[in-house]
């Protein structure tokens, strides 16, 4: 080939060498990732990056994982370069969201926040404070001051709203969620409020090749969806109304008989009696002077007799639930009174959602939802469900309905069936380290022993109680979280602080069918302590002072708006705080901007989770750019600094809202064993060795041995996290199936009843008519005379907006914002494609590029999210459209699981099926 | 027809379009390896995926000519503009992150094309709801066996390897005629304005070399995409296009002998007037597809409703499990070498 060997074809072969390789992946949450990469350096710059396939297959029959990644991850070295990097502490110069900023030393950036943050808790206490958590793991150890201040972290579930109200609701848990390779495995795959063609670009090969493999796969949508290009059946569905669907296909299966009986008697709270006069749960103390009021009854239909449904084991035993009937029971004051089972009364509700009836809420062929049910009842089957549902108002209703469909299929527990949600590993090794009594693995030995002690503490009055319970119950606590021991449930911090008292009040934004105000709940809420005194009373007085986002974007995400947050929020702040890589919307608003080293700059690991069953490590190709640091510096650093300038205004301790007295000496002291652990390599391997005593990594593993390798698999969950909510226990050589000790060893679950739980008898729930999942219409959110229904869901070429602005990834769409719209509603409005549109809700109102397809549903508009609010005319975005409304009931408590712990229980914001309308703009 | 078409073996490629999710990850990976930060590359995107039915890149490309006739006769077709290409687009970041000008100032583009982008029409498709459809088209130069651009170029730059087919340029010799572009009618040549040459796929030669796949290949999260020689029986790139008959070239009326292959795409049932669904009906509309890959598509589309019925059934099915791909490397043919365990001798 002699025309090669010049210097055209040498020219080329010179672009791809490079001078080193290193082990990279992506600290983020991208539903959640864990990619294993390789990062190339020449000349001391990162020229690109790419997937390392390196996965073994972990079960036989099963496709390997390779080449996990995506566009993101495969152009993540192009934004260390970007002209959006921040290279130099930045000063804001000019007004706020101005832009004009001014170089300043790290010294002089962290003296101006440290004295910002005494100022703070000299005035108000730590609690004016504030964090919001952030999706990207590696940006967490900026905030090390949380755990020596006492700071409140505001809950991730609540702040990106990822979680599954109705699987909590059900199981007492939200996030039971198989590793993904188990997606190759289901017979029936119901990709139902998920997007995975956008979302799940690295695992979406699982789903085709389930359907290469026999399965079925069925999209259902409003749109059109890219999920359903790839479907053999799209059910196009009226927005909001999945409860209905699904409570129809129960009706089916219910009707024809298909219902796994024995699953539904042993799994559910299904054969639970209620009692006919009022509407709850038989309880035990009710029929027993001497018995608990926990305790709930079976009628065994063997010897026709009341009996007590363990609260030890789901094995029905010698006993034969009754799923019918009524029947008479003696009360304990001798009383008589009927009781029926939760079956029975779901039976008669389920005579509303008839297919035909249901057919006419869904917009739905009647014939459809049999042919459906069928499907269901008599396959594998598994929802492919992504973060949608619980975003909308009624979500926990989808999801309860979802989950009555699954269980009576008797479909979780066993690979290929189940549903899913995010699932992420803690890291004990991380979050051990202030606390275990040294550094070493000998300490890590001692502090895990004695955190066992402590955990059968946790159960002494209650033997029955599952590991599953007391992870929960210790959680609740939150003294064993480390870095989320401070986590608070924002929604009272957004109500009184955040000016969200009044848009929670509108009527429009609610259930028309609620009995009370919103003040109401709120305010039962908080007398009743259901959230704690700390989360909930707090923030009635005091205001924040210092608002600190590290590698968060609030000015983005938060829903309600960027002029909310403006509005009511940044005239309280002293001091705005933007650490991150990037200049966003926030940074832009912010008082100080402190650049973080890039990914590739810094040792991370991959956010550790079920999906993936596998530490990954992300080590350092090349120095931070400029100025920047990795974000432990910067944690310790400002730490450091906090010190230093206590100490020069004499200021030695403080006291919390709690009256808890808090030092503010050796502070980096204690966060670093004395200063053992101070720098980023030793703190990192030391980490790991101490996961590896903890049992989440192999024996031996150490920074070293995971350089030589890329990646572990896990070999246990660890103590904090999701990872034991899965109830299921790792094995070697087994994908991951969760429920597993629930339906294979019959360990009850974490919930009121102690069983899958559809029947929720909570005061609120009966008022609101909710104490069995229902179908309710979308609220009038946006405005009830708007013609329009926005939805939206995570877009295809960024996590959240973190790589948004990557000139690379902005070329591989139009480069901007877009909203969606069905072609003859188009046609309607007179808007062409590519058209400047404005569309407004009764919250807000914004700019943005109209794109037309007839994939989109006439009436939806469709915004995918994740745009940089600085990339629209005037830098309004959807979020301010969304009156970022909570349905009351995530307020409600004291009812066995319906209780708050981190991530877990709580109000989140609803975002979709937004009322708005469109028009063009002309220039 | 060229006389330098003839090539020992042929490397070709196959995309599996029900597995391809059009998340770009090839074109990415391809414009990081390839045309980042270059001399006059902006606009370049070796690899695009576009939605079917769509005008793609360059917009409307299908019409715009070139190829043989069935007589062999060369046909020069119309040269893409730039603004058909689209894209090319850098941003204000400054002005809007730095420049103290708060809303006035938001992220647009500040160079490039203003109506058009190399996925501007992405996920549009065709059809009316509820029955809408589209597919992702990944595109790249087709290394044509009867390959026009080779034929059309008048400086004897082009020639078609003879180790691998590949269809490749020597930019030194080459003087920017674009008579390449013209004849394509893929139209998958972009012309470099600063350098004045004309640049194209070049098959990842570099790593093809060194036994590592082309990116395009090694880099595809959705399992997508094969390579291999098309002679090589232990490739699955050979058993999809000769053996099985599941993947089909691309326009073979343009009669180039085109050397990447594709998976025609299955679609979910469409809904009948009352919303039922119709299992026996197309929600692609045949001409669609024919107008792709010719009246075999139909045939194609027939093996593979047969195989995925089979594994339905419980039945073994080989089609079915090459395109499962078990085993990732298979997807690689013999090119299965990591490239991190590369170390180079640098002068």
């Amino acid at each position: 080939m002699a025309q090669t060997d010049s210097n055209w074809a040498d020219r080329y072969r010179e672009k791809w060498t490079w001078d080193s390789v290193t082990w990279g992946t992506h600290s983020v949450d991208c539903y959640p990732g864990g990619c294993p990469f390789r990062v190339y350096t020449k000349n001391g710059r990162i020229v690109r990056e790419e997937q390392a396939s390196i996965h073994t297959p972990i079960e036989a029959g099963i496709p390997d994982r390779n080449p996990m990644g995506c566009q993101k991850g495969a152009c993540w070295s192009h934004c260390h370069y970007s002209q959006d990097r921040i290279t130099t502490p930045l000063k804001r110069a000019g007004e706020r969201g101005e832009g004009k900023w001014q170089e300043v030393s790290w010294d002089e950036a962290l003296t101006d926040i440290a004295d910002a943050m005494l100022d703070a808790i000299e005035e108000q206490g730590p609690e004016s404070i504030i964090t919001p958590l952030t999706p990207e793991v590696g940006a967490q150890p900026a905030r090390l001051f949380n755990r020596v201040l006492g700071t409140p972290t505001s809950d991730g579930n609540a702040e990106f709203q990822d979680f599954s109200p109705g699987w909590h609701l059900t199981w007492g848990v939200f996030n039971p969620t198989s590793s993904m390779d188990d997606w190759f495995l289901a017979d029936l795959t119901l990709i139902w409020h998920a997007n995975p063609v956008y979302t799940n670009i690295h695992w979406y090969h699982y789903l085709a090749e389930s359907r290469y493999n026999g399965g079925e796969i069925v999209t259902i949508a409003p749109d059109y969806s890219a999920s359903a290009t790839h479907a053999d059946y799209h059910q196009p569905i009226r927005i909001g109304t999945d409860a209905a669907l699904a409570l129809s296909m129960c009706k089916v299966i219910i009707d024809s008989g298909l219902y796994q009986k024995q699953f539904v008697q042993e799994q559910t709270d299904l054969p639970l009696l209620v009692r006919k006069d009022n509407g709850r749960f038989l309880r035990g103390n009710e029929v027993y002077d001497w018995d608990r009021e926990d305790q709930f009854f079976w009628w065994n239909t063997l010897n026709g007799s009341l009996t007590s449904a363990p609260r030890n084991t789901l094995a029905l035993l010698d006993v034969d639930p009754a799923l019918e009937g009524t029947f008479k029971v003696t009360l304990s004051d001798l009383s008589e009174i009927e009781v029926e089972p939760v079956f029975q009364l779901l039976k008669r509700h389920l005579e509303d959602y008839t297919p035909e009836r249901a057919g006419e809420i869904c917009e739905i062929a009647p014939d459809n939802i049999r042919k459906l049910a069928r499907k269901v009842a008599t396959r594998k089957t598994k929802i492919f469900i992504g973060w949608n549902s619980g975003k909308y108002y009624h979500g926990d209703l989808m999801e309860r309905a979802m989950a009555l469909l699954l269980g009576l299929t008797g479909n979780w527990g066993k690979k290929g069936t189940g549903t899913r949600s995010w699932a992420i590993m803690g890291m004990d090794g991380d979050a051990f380290m202030a606390r275990k009594p040294g550094p070493g693995q000998e300490a890590a030995q001692k502090h895990i022993a004695s955190m066992i002690a402590m955990r059968k503490l946790v159960s002494v009055n209650d033997p029955t109680m599952t590991p599953e319970m007391v992870q929960n119950r210790a959680a609740e606590v939150a003294s064993e979280l480390g870095g989320m021991g401070n986590m608070i449930p924002p929604a009272f911090l957004w109500y009184y602080q955040f000016g969200y008292k009044e848009r929670w009040n509108d009527p429009e934004n609610n259930d028309p069918t609620m009995k009370r105000s919103f003040d109401e709940y709120v305010n039962e809420a908080i007398e009743k302590g259901w959230f704690g005194d700390r989360a909930s009373k707090v923030f009635q007085h005091v205001e924040p002072r210092v608002f600190f986002e590290s590698g968060g974007n609030v000015l983005r995400r938060q829903r309600g708006g960027q002029k909310q947050l403006l509005k009511h929020l940044w005239p309280k702040l002293k001091m705005i705080v933007s650490v991150d890589y990037r200049m966003t919307t926030t940074g832009l608003h912010s008082d100080y901007v402190l650049p973080a080293a890039q990914h590739y700059e810094k040792l991370v690991h991959s956010m550790m989770s079920v999906h993936h069953l596998r530490f990954v490590l992300g080590d350092k190709a090349t120095e931070p750019l400029g100025d920047s640091l990795p974000d432990v510096e910067i944690g310790f650093r400002l730490v450091e600094k906090i010190e230093e300038r206590a100490a020069k205004r004499g200021l030695t301790e403080f006291k919390d809202c709690e009256g808890n007295v808090r030092s503010l000496v050796g502070l980096s002291d204690q966060l670093s064993q004395g200063g053992a652990l101070r720098e980023e390599e030793v703190r990192f391997d030391e980490a790991i060795r101490d996961n590896a005593v903890y049992g989440l990594l192999p024996k031996g593993t150490t920074l070293e041995t995971l350089r030589e390798k890329g990646a572990v698999r896990f070999t246990s969950w660890g103590s904090i996290g999701h990872g034991i909510s899965q109830g299921s226990s790792i094995r070697p050589d087994e994908i991951h199936t969760p429920m597993r000790w629930h339906v294979e060893d019959k360990v009850p679950y974490d919930t009121l009843v102690r069983r899958a739980q559809y029947y929720i008898d909570h005061d609120w729930f009966i008022e609101a008519g909710e104490a069995l999942p229902t179908h309710k219409e979308p609220t009038n959110q946006g405005g009830a005379q708007r013609r329009f229904l926005m939805t939206s869901g995570h877009n295809r070429w960024s996590i959240h907006s973190m790589n948004m602005t990557n000139n690379i990834l902005l070329n591989t769409h139009r480069g901007e914002p877009f909203v969606f719209i069905n072609d003859d509603d188009a046609v309607g409005l007179g808007i062409e494609n590519g058209d400047k549109v404005r569309m407004t809700s009764n919250a807000g109102t914004m700019l943005i590029q109209a794109k037309i397809s007839p994939s989109v549903r006439p009436g939806q508009l469709i915004v995918y999210n994740g745009f940089e609010p600085y990339m629209h005319e005037e830098h309004y975005s959807q979020a301010d459209l969304e009156p970022g409304h909570v349905k009351h009931l995530g307020l409600a408590g004291g009812y066995g699981h319906l209780t708050y712990r981190a991530f877990s229980w709580q109000p989140i914001p609803a975002d979709r099926a937004v009322r708005c309308d469109i028009e063009k703009v002309m220039d | 027809m060229p006389d330098n078409k003839k090539s020992k073996r042929q490397l070709a490629w196959v995309y599996d379009l029900n597995k391809c999710i059009g998340c770009q990850t090839c074109s990415v990976a391809c414009k990081m390896l390839w045309n980042n930060e270059e001399e006059g590359a902006d606009h370049q995107w070796w690899m695009t995926v576009n939605t079917k039915p769509g005008a793609g890149t360059p917009r409307g490309w299908e019409s715009m000519g070139g190829g043989y006739d069935a007589k062999g006769k060369l046909h020069f077709g119309r040269l893409p503009t730039p603004e058909e290409f689209g894209g090319g687009w850098d941003f204000n970041y400054d002005d809007v992150l730095r420049g103290g000008k708060g809303r006035s100032a938001h992220l647009k583009k500040i160079s490039g094309s203003k109506t058009w982008g190399m996925n501007w029409d992405e996920d549009e498709g065709g059809g009316e709801f509820p029955n809408a459809y589209f597919f992702y088209l990944p595109r790249m130069c087709n290394h044509c066996t009867d390959a026009a651009c080779v034929e059309a170029c008048p400086s004897g730059a082009m020639f078609k390897r003879e180790s691998d087919g590949l269809v490749l340029r020597d930019e030194d010799a080459c003087t920017g005629s674009q008579q390449c572009a013209s004849a394509c009618p893929y139209k998958k040549i972009y012309f470099n304005e600063a350098r004045g040459v004309s640049q194209h796929c070049i098959g990842c030669f570099p790593r093809l070399e060194q036994g590592v796949a082309p990116v395009c290949v090694r880099q595809c999260p959705g399992r997508a995409a094969f390579v291999g020689f098309l002679d090589d029986e232990n490739s699955a790139v050979h058993r999809l296009v000769a053996k099985h008959r599941v993947a089909l070239p691309l326009h073979p009326e343009f009669n180039t002998t085109p050397n990447v292959f594709y998976v025609p795409p299955l679609a979910p049932a469409p809904l009948r007037e009352d919303g039922s669904w119709d299992e026996n009906a197309s929600r692609i509309p045949p001409n669609i597809l024919e107008d792709l890959f010719g009246t075999e598509v139909h045939g194609a589309l027939e093996v593979l409703r047969s195989e995925l019925d089979k594994k339905r059934r419980g039945k073994e099915s080989k089609v079915m499990d090459e395109l499962i791909l078990y085993q990732w490397k298979d997807c690689l043919g013999h090119l299965t070498r990591d490239p991190a365990e590369i170390v180079w001798k640098r002068s």
